[in-house]
């Protein structure tokens, strides 16, 4: 693995993806921002209604994974196969956690009769943390491949370019959040 | 090696684009889109006032919709380069490429069947035109099919000399998670997610012309290699 100034994380190609799904992202985000200047008593009282507590806590919890895959890259960089994939497995369950949270969350919406349908906040709300969560998902199966890789007795430095390119896009999920959750949870 | 006969293809891809832009862009004039929150009066209005364009625009982009058979070919003769013999993937390209085709020239018949008798009750006008945009913008499933498998054949490419580079790969499964939003139009009359909305019909819009020019900058790229090699 060159360790260069001039390195990208992962193969090249991942950054067409992870650079692409950004700006899809920032543009559902001005498309948020553009409707709610339209109408922000309505956003500012459908805001309300949101669980700030969960959305705080899946933060931390993205956060955290964030740090256990930045410490697993370390490990396996220095070839010790076995510790990184214990710390993608620690990502992999804050991940899980948050899918949880998320299920928890959904539910008492729904049970409160709140639905994609009940306004334009919640349109977005569901949309936008629904395919979030699709990245979260997708996201999981990336770390589960990455622990395998890392588990392997075969396990060598020319992986690092998985491991590089999959806790790239594991960061793009947290990067991704960390906007959504104060843009629908948190502006005032 | 047809290397004529492969330029030839590619080409078709690009006069599809020229085709179909002059013929329902701005003979038609159905960019932007009429909103599907107008009235049947309004919609029945457009029919009555532009009919003579619409439908020359329309039969042209009708033809267009055509251009398309060789396009997906060439592209499929590509990928086959990859895949040998057992080329399922490519299969999979041509199937949904083909019906790809009618997903482009069945809206633009249900549009001319409306600018066919544009003076009959504006209720069924405006079923007509639903159809056509609900019909163009919703049926996101054979080119994400189409653009998924392209980019599965190109990560399956292990060999020293690959057909295809591998960003083109991500490229293609990120144009086709983006045509994805346009299911969504079936439940908005306003707002991004409707048919004339950002995220389910322009963003879609522009990837799927711009993924013509990026596929058509690499194939030919590929097709002068493939000549050179020969």
């Amino acid at each position: 693995m060159s360790q260069t100034k001039n390195h990208v994380p992962g193969e090249v190609g991942i950054w067409v993806f992870i650079l692409g799904d950004m700006l899809v992202f920032g543009l559902f985000f001005l498309v948020f921002v553009y409707y709610r200047g339209l109408d922000v008593e309505l956003y500012r009282q459908s805001q309300a209604a949101l669980n700030q507590h969960y959305g705080a806590f899946n933060t931390l919890l993205l956060l955290a994974s964030s740090w256990f895959v930045v410490m697993a890259v370390e490990n396996a960089r220095a070839a010790s196969g076995k510790q990184a994939a214990k710390l993608f497995s620690l990502a992999l369950l804050c991940g899980a956690g948050f899918g949880a949270v998320k299920f928890i969350e959904y539910s008492e919406k729904l049970a409160a009769g709140i639905t994609i349908t009940s306004n334009d906040f919640f349109m977005y709300y569901y949309i936008f943390t629904g395919l979030h969560l699709l990245h979260v998902v997708i996201g999981m199966g990336v770390l589960t491949f990455l622990i395998i890789k890392a588990r392997s007795p075969q396990f060598q430095a020319s992986d690092m370019v998985l491991v590089e390119s999959g806790a790239s896009f594991w960061h793009l999920v947290d990067l991704l959040w960390i906007i959504l959750f104060p843009l629908l949870y948190l502006m005032k | 090696m047809n290397t004529k006969s492969q330029l030839l293809c590619a080409w078709c891809g690009i006069a599809f684009l020229v085709l179909f832009t002059i013929g329902w862009v701005f003979l038609a004039r159905f960019l932007p889109p009429p909103s599907p929150a107008l009235s049947a009066n309004e919609v029945a209005a457009i029919y009555q006032q532009n009919t003579g364009a619409i439908r020359f625009g329309l039969m042209l982009a009708m033809i267009a919709g055509g251009l398309t058979a060789p396009w997906v070919a060439v592209i499929a003769n590509q990928m086959k380069r990859i895949e040998g013999d057992s080329p399922v993937l490519t299969y999979t390209m041509l199937v949904a490429g083909a019906a790809g085709i009618l997903v482009l020239v069945l809206p633009v018949m249900a549009w001319t069947v409306a600018a066919f008798r544009p003076d009959r009750d504006p209720e069924l006008i405006m079923l007509l035109n639903d159809f056509g945009w609900i019909f163009f913008v919703m049926t996101f499933s054979p080119f994400f099919v189409q653009n998924m498998v392209i980019g599965l054949a190109i990560f399956a490419d292990k060999s020293d000399a690959p057909v295809f580079p591998r960003w083109l790969g991500y490229f293609n499964i990120w144009v086709a998670i983006l045509l994805v939003p346009g299911g969504l139009i079936t439940f908005f009359k306003t707002g991004p997610f409707a048919w004339d909305g950002i995220i389910a019909f322009w963003l879609p819009l522009v990837i799927f012309f711009g993924w013509f020019l990026v596929m058509f900058q690499v194939l030919l790229k590929n097709i002068k290699q493939q000549a050179l090699a020969a």
